[in-house]
């Protein structure tokens, strides 16, 4: 099989479609400004800046639930969706089901204005997680369950479009940007299926009064059966961009098309049956399944080395094109600042924080080492320098690199626009720097720190937890001013002069090393290796937890320390 | 393009050496230095009742509660050298402890008892943390475990605490003083100590007497009439008459 480039490098799309995708990237920007001032307000909290339970009406743990749940779900979920949109339509070059497509938008965004309301009201302050018995308004669960069916619905309606393209092109590999989107929705539908179990089943006969109690070990393990895998649901897309567009902005090819196919099928295998490396400080699950958990956590670290790897490879082999030489010299010839290549910036900004994030992700994984990180700031710190890191960066400026085809206009303020990676990756580092120091000092993580840990009148306060204070506040602000500096730039383009035809065109890698393995061509081996190795990894861990019939918890409200009488 | 296709594939097998290899390193700490996890403890049941245990003069068992918003009990002194089996249930939601300085880093769910064992050394105090998310008042939950030689011999199990009775129990049993403190220390809900006649000021600037009616209306209806400077968190609580009374006749004790 051969890669085939493509006969076009831009695509008319049918103005349904352009106006599904714009929607799907605009309405989560909107909420985004909200969950952005919700974690600058954090940082201000714990720095002790904020001394209050609540500022502007907002309870500090409200303000943290909004600003997990925008952020990491809402934004993250309409993105990829407008992303697998785009990608699947300009690759495929077929129209797609706009009845799906309209029917999926409509589910999601009703899915999030239904869970929006008890989150601003304060009836839903359980953070992203929700973790029972802290229990939330039933609205909150069912905008959740309307969200991810959404989202399914989406994913279901490319599957016959790319089946008509493969048999009208037996001879080729499917396209690197086509398999990451399948590998992305793969692995979000594999996840979405246990936390669907959780809500539908355990959380909202729950919080609707119609069953007493909950199982509190099996929610926990159902949740994170579906948690690891989330975050790579986040960060495929950003592999897509990656290994299909960062190669060519950097003006040249993709070093390995094997690399590339690897890394999607690689995760499509092992994303799921690891979820037990969440757990690792709990009771009711034996130390074997952590142990085993743990292996093979470390296992899903392979592809992101193998990026780390290909992506240097291939910038070098760009940068070279360009003229640069020597062993490290190459480096200077990159387009860092380039205004018209500005999407280079927001790739390699992430790349760079994600070598911090894969380091201290490591970290985390380590088995026994989870015992000194568990719950404190170091884990903020490590998943901002990823899901906050190269994930965000690439969905922003994949944001506006999709307002800026489709609506045929040019970006504005483009001198500030190519800053803004860099910006945020400072704020990144600076805040990190400051929570990971904290986190190994024992400081917990999403905990109101102004109140009592920081606050000097309390006897509580910690002396020693104030570098994590200052650095954490200095870093939040800078990515504070970052994406301020964004939002002018995402909305000043869209309000902006149409000075070209609206089309849908995308940066297209070649590969440079092109090689044929058969086993990287096909999904199905993939999908059955992950189906079994969640049942190696599952099956005994939640027979430990039926056999073990610990007594459920009644609901209670985060207000109040007495359970809710039903 | 074979020789190419070999670069990728060196890359992908170092990788797998390098988790091996770090596997390898986990494994070795764990037999060696006996650093491990909590594992699934099925033969304790829960339990709401704390306690502190000393089998001998360095072993101590502590039977710790989770509660929002705090740990029973809440401070512990032991001597120097000991060994500690700490043993952690939860009486209401998920909560997480951890000893700040030590490999001690547990959760408390639900239906569970956790367990971890900890020497402490060094002379001091260890401050111990919820760091996991439990309600509105999260950031209050901690406890302290004292390491020093005057610590008292306990000689078997602690007796037990005296009960509280009439308005003191109902205030324990509906959570009340997790948010109000009794001795004037500050407190989410401001303290109770010296409420009783008191002039308070509203969120609005009116002035009310603390009386037996606002304290009954501040209980049922929280929402009514709230202090100036605090935020309308605390939920409505139902209580019966003669339950509203005695409560009322122990906060005119706290003058």
């Amino acid at each position: 099989m051969r890669s085939v480039a493509l006969p076009y490098t831009r695509i008319d799309v049918e103005p349904g479609l352009k106006k599904i995708i714009l929607f799907e990237i605009f309405f989560p920007m909107v909420l985004l400004v909200l969950g952005i001032a919700m974690g600058f307000l954090q940082v201000l909290y714990r720095a002790g800046i904020i001394h209050a339970q609540s500022f502007l009406g907002i309870e500090y743990y409200q303000g943290l639930t909004l600003h997990g749940t925008i952020n990491a779900i809402v934004f993250t979920t309409f993105f990829a969706v407008a992303f697998g949109h785009a990608v699947i339509r300009f690759y495929t070059n077929k129209p797609l089901h706009l009845g799906a497509a309209w029917t999926s938008l409509i589910l999601m965004t009703l899915g999030t204005l239904m869970a929006a309301v008890p989150m601003l009201t304060g009836s839903a302050s359980v953070l992203y997680t929700f973790y029972p018995p802290l229990k939330a308004h039933p609205a909150f669960y069912f905008g959740l369950v309307f969200v991810v069916i959404g989202s399914w619905i989406a994913f279901f309606s490319w599957i016959p479009q790319t089946l008509r393209w493969k048999r009208e092109n037996p001879e080729a590999k499917m396209p690197m940007a086509v398999l990451g989107i399948y590998a992305t929705f793969i692995v979000w539908f594999i996840a979405t299926i246990p936390v669907a179990v959780e809500i539908i089943f355990l959380l909202i006969p729950w919080s609707l009064g119609w069953t007493q109690t909950v199982n509190v070990p099996l929610a926990r393990m159902l949740f994170w059966f579906f948690g690891h895998p989330l975050v790579y649901f986040w960060l495929l897309p950003a592999y897509v961009m990656y290994y299909t567009m960062l190669p060519k902005l950097a003006g040249g090819k993709l070093y390995s098309d094997f690399a590339g196919r690897f890394t999607f099928l690689w995760l499509i295998a092992f994303s799921a049956p690891i979820g037990i490396h969440h757990q690792y400080t709990e009771p009711a699950i034996s130390t074997t399944w952590k142990a085993i958990h743990a292996f093979f956590t470390l296992l899903v670290a392979i592809p992101s080395l193998v990026t780390a790897f290909t992506m240097a490879a291939s910038m070098e082999h760009g940068a070279r094109q360009r003229g640069g030489s020597g062993l490290f010299g190459w480096w200077g010839k990159l387009p860092y600042l380039d205004r018209d290549r500005w999407m280079f910036g927001y790739l390699f900004a992430g790349l760079f924080l994600f070598i911090f994030g894969g380091i201290t992700g490591i970290v985390n994984a380590s088995y026994n080492l989870d015992n000194v990180v568990h719950n404190t700031a170091w884990l903020p710190a490590h998943f901002h320098q990823t899901v906050a890191g190269p994930v965000f960066l690439a969905f922003i400026g994949g944001s506006l690199l999709l307002l800026t085809t489709l609506t045929g206009r040019q970006v504005a303020l483009k001198s500030i626009n190519v800053l803004v990676p860099y910006i945020w990756s400072l704020g990144i580092m600076v805040f990190s720097t400051g929570l990971f120091v904290g986190g190994v000092a024992g400081e917990p993580r999403r905990t109101n720190l102004g109140l009592s840990y920081t606050n000097p009148d309390s006897p509580l306060f910690q002396a020693d937890w104030s570098f994590s204070r200052v650095f954490g506040a200095i870093g939040g602000s800078i990515m504070f001013a970052a994406m301020l500096l964004y939002f002018v730039v995402f909305f000043a383009t869209l309000l902006g002069k149409k000075t070209s035809q609206s089309t849908l065109e995308l940066p297209v890698s070649e590969p440079y090393h092109d090689e044929d393995v058969p086993a990287v061509q096909s999904l199905r081996p993939w999908i059955v290796a992950a189906v079994i190795l969640l049942f190696i990894a599952y099956t005994v861990p939640f027979m430990e937890l039926a056999r073990a019939r610990y007594e459920g918890a009644p609901p209670y409200s985060p207000g109040s320390p007495v359970a809710q009488s039903q | 393009m074979a020789a190419q296709v070999g670069i990728e594939k060196r890359i992908i097998a170092a990788s797998a050496v390098f988790v091996v290899a770090v596997s390898g390193v986990i494994f070795l700490t764990v037999r060696l230095f006996g650093i491990g996890l909590p594992t699934c403890l099925t033969d304790v049941r829960p339990f709401r009742e704390a306690q502190v245990l000393q089998h001998a003069p360095d072993r101590y068992e502590i039977h710790y509660v989770a509660r929002m918003w705090r740990f029973e009990p809440a401070e512990v002194a032991v001597r120097p050298g000991s060994t500690v089996d700490i043993y952690l249930s939860t009486a209401d939601v998920t909560h997480g402890m951890q000893i700040v300085g030590t490999n001690v880093n547990l959760m408390a769910i639900p239906g569970a008892v956790n367990y971890a064992r900890v020497k402490l050394d060094k002379a001091g105090e260890y401050l111990v943390v919820c760091n996991e998310y439990c309600g509105l008042a999260h950031h209050n939950m901690a406890a302290k475990i004292r390491v020093t030689d005057e610590a008292e011999d306990l000689g078997g199990p602690e007796p037990a605490a005296p009960q509280v009775t009439g308005g003191a129990k109902i205030l324990d049993d509906n959570g009340c003083t997790a948010c109000h403190s009794l001795d004037g220390s500050e407190s989410v809900g401001g303290t109770f100590k010296g409420l009783y006649g008191s002039t308070r000021t509203m969120a609005d600037g009116a002035t009310v007497v603390a009386d037996d009616a606002y304290i009954r209306e501040s209980i049922v209806d929280p929402e009514a009439k709230v202090v100036q400077g605090l935020d309308p968190l605390m939920p409505p609580v139902s209580l019966t008459d003669a339950d509203l009374n005695a409560v009322i006749e122990y906060l005119k004790t706290l003058r």
